[in-house]
């Protein structure tokens, strides 16, 4: 209760740390996901409706991906733009453009895995009808996305949690500094650590608050789409 | 023309489609007819390229429709439906709709429509479109005599605009008469006989 007090008492007093903090999250999490729907939903779309030589091996590719452990997917990304890395000349490592990257890295897969076993299992009448309809296969596509939006909506609605949550990989590229790139996960690991359990808690049940009107404003999103 | 030769389909070891020869000449009406699981959704589906076959050659002409049994109604309503990748045929929509008396349910959505209704709503669609093939799988199972014969007038129609060839797949003795010039029998995938010349009853014999 105290947690939830201290919560609130950090959002009604606009703590500017706390802001800055959220703002960054929720920059890194829109843009993560966002990316990541972008690649991995048309991607998801194409491997879920169309068959083709090699469609099993990029299958089992892609389950394995989805099980990325987000340490591994840090410590590959920090070895691309460390300082001498292949791409280090951008000095990227400890910005949040980076911690995006390293989150598309994780997210993709899950969004693209997600989206295809969805269209393998549900979106068979929609092609059938579509295609049979003569209609250009870019078309069928987009039918097939536009009718599949509630369902969709999950998908995107995992990224975002799965963005949201990470903590592993944007440790590793963002070093959790201070006014820059740290996070609502790596403030609420550094809290812990610091054995300030109930700011950690406050801040927790913040992130909790932010996934659960990100929650609502979707819904509300789709149900007013469904009565365009 | 639409010519078959040796099209197989087998899913695992059970033979589900096996068609040695088939010709049908350009304008022709063929009805397919056979029992459930003889196949004649399975043929449908190759010549409509949506299906592979486990071996064997077709060739069809092009622009192909293809009415799938299980129809689909995509969001919106009976108009929007209709229209969907079409481009300025809104007034042909209206009097389409109007012969297939679904004009009261224009503004419907078209996922509230019953069984007969979304079936005659799928084949509309398909009617604002030109093609060379058409090919409409059991297109009145879930109507009604009433609008079944509104359907199969509306294809008679569509037939002697577009000169294109139909092959349809029924159960209905009677829609086999009515529009067909001659009928296919299926039999366990077998393709076995043209029974019937135009303007005469088919004969039916099941295996």
């Amino acid at each position: 209760m105290d947690a939830f007090r201290q919560a609130m008492h950090l959002l009604f007093t606009l703590d500017p740390e706390l802001l800055q903090i959220l703002g960054v999250t929720m920059r890194m999490s829109f843009f993560s996901t966002t990316i990541s729907c972008l690649i991995g939903l048309p991607l998801g779309t194409l491997l879920g409706t169309h068959s083709f030589r090699g469609k099993a091996f990029l299958k089992k590719l892609l389950h394995t991906l989805m099980g990325l452990p987000p340490v591994v997917a840090g410590l590959l990304v920090y070895a691309l733009f460390t300082h001498y890395g292949p791409f280090g000349s951008l000095h990227l490592l400890f910005t949040v453009r980076v911690m995006v990257i390293a989150q598309c890295l994780l997210i993709t897969p899950v969004v693209t895995g997600l989206c295809a076993s969805y269209m393998e299992q549900s979106a068979a009448g929609i092609l059938e009808t579509a295609r049979g309809m003569g209609l250009p296969s870019g078309r069928v596509l987009l039918l097939c996305l536009t009718e599949s939006r509630t369902s969709l909506l999950s998908v995107v609605l995992s990224a975002f949690g799965r963005s949201i949550a990470e903590v592993g990989a944007v440790s590793i590229v963002g070093g959790n500094i201070q006014w820059k790139t740290r996070v609502m996960t790596t403030a609420i690991l550094l809290e812990t650590n610091k054995g300030n359990f109930s700011f950690a808690l406050a801040l927790g049940c913040i992130l909790l608050l932010i996934a659960f009107v990100v929650n609502v404003a979707a819904s509300w999103i789709v149900k007013e789409a469904r009565y365009d | 023309m639409i010519e078959v030769t040796g099209l197989h389909k087998q899913y695992g070891t059970r033979t589900v489609l096996d068609v040695p020869h088939l010709s049908v000449e350009r304008g022709a009406c063929v009805a397919l007819i056979g029992a459930n699981g003889s196949g004649k959704t399975t043929l449908l589906r190759i010549l409509a390229g949506q299906l592979k076959p486990t071996s064997g050659t077709f060739s069809t002409p092009q622009p192909v429709l293809y009415l799938p049994q299980r129809c689909y109604a995509f969001r919106g309503t009976v108009l929007q439906n209709v229209l969907i990748g079409t481009k300025n045929k809104r007034e042909d929509a209206l009097s389409l709709l109007e012969r297939m008396e679904l004009a009261p349910l224009l503004q419907k959505e078209a996922r509230s429509l019953s069984g007969g209704e979304l079936q005659r709503l799928a084949f509309c669609r398909l009617m604002l479109r030109d093609c060379t093939l058409l090919l409409l799988d059991e297109p009145t199972s879930a109507c009604d005599s009433h609008a079944a014969e509104l359907l199969l007038q509306e294809l008679q129609r569509y037939r002697a605009a577009q000169g294109c060839t139909v092959l349809l797949s029924t159960h209905s003795r009677a829609v086999a008469a009515q529009v067909a010039d001659r009928c296919l029998l299926l039999a366990n995938g077998r393709a076995s006989a043209l029974r019937s010349e135009a303007g005469t009853q088919c004969e039916f014999s099941f295996d």
